[in-house]
């Protein structure tokens, strides 16, 4: 288990952030949204995605260029159960790899772009991954 | 067979300067309930904020500040809105939009030390 060192914050502070939802800036939302569903299963309430227990949300917002230029700026970690079900359910769509699946040691990892250019990684922790990237329900 | 659906486990900042994005985070969001960074490695950081983490990776991939700001937006739900922007103004945060009333509750949007853009929201009840 890698050791995580706590990092003080402020102190008394008395206070809940909840990191809720994810926007994505998408060419063709209902498009974007649906290629979520199909590439890693998640369920899919017309207009919001969910995964786990964090929104994701497609909007056409300011005009933005094709793909990324920095797509490793902001990356979508997904944890999945069976990382070789997932890697099959994204070859079956034709989704383009930035990284075919690798083990490093934060577990099994694969990275994909979405149809925005966005990265999407999918992640199968393994026991010695830090605990910061295990399920919630893991940490117990 | 039961498959899990897939969780977003966490979301991962590429930065040039991970500890002054870490400090910005623990600014404005850790702390209280929400807990704290933890130094996963020297330049790798980690907060739970809900149902999913906040990763801060210094990379060398990435500019120092972001090309294309709006692409993606983080947003974060609190529960007092009008509380989190009077500290975040006493420190001297940036606002792209102030805190405002619009339908289904409180939305205000600030850009992080990197250009990114992050939501606070309070949701009406009911």
């Amino acid at each position: 288990m890698v050791a995580d060192r706590r990092v003080p914050g402020p102190v008394g502070a008395e206070r809940r952030a909840r990191l809720w939802a994810v926007t994505l800036d998408a060419a063709d939302p209902v498009r974007a949204a649906t290629w979520y569903q199909a590439a890693l299963g998640l369920s899919h309430d017309e207009p919001l995605v969910m995964a786990g227990g964090v929104e994701l949300r497609f909007a056409t917002g300011a005009s933005h260029p094709p793909g990324w230029v920095e797509p490793a700026r902001i990356i979508l970690n997904f944890h999945v159960g069976d990382i070789r079900a997932a890697e099959a359910r994204l070859v079956a769509l034709g989704a383009v790899w930035a990284r075919e699946l690798e083990a490093t040691r934060w577990g099994i990892i694969g990275t994909v772009l979405d149809l925005d250019g966005n990265y999407v990684q999918i992640v199968e922790p393994t026991a010695d991954s830090p605990t910061c990237l295990h399920r919630k329900e893991d940490h117990g | 067979m039961t498959v899990a659906t897939p969780a977003l486990g966490s979301i991962l900042l590429g930065t040039t300067d991970p500890v002054r994005l870490r400090d910005w985070y623990t600014a404005a969001f850790a702390g209280g309930d929400s807990g704290v960074f933890t130094e996963v490695t020297p330049t790798l950081f980690a907060c739970r904020f809900g149902d999913t983490s906040l990763l801060i990776d210094g990379r060398s991939d990435v500019t120092d500040t972001s090309p294309d700001p709006g692409r993606v937006i983080l947003n974060f739900h609190v529960d007092d809105a009008r509380a989190t922007a009077e500290r975040l103004d006493a420190v001297g945060f940036t606002w792209l939009v102030e805190l405002e009333e619009r339908d289904g509750g409180l939305f205000g949007t600030l850009v992080d030390p990197d250009g990114n853009y992050v939501q606070i929201i309070e949701l009406r009840e009911g």
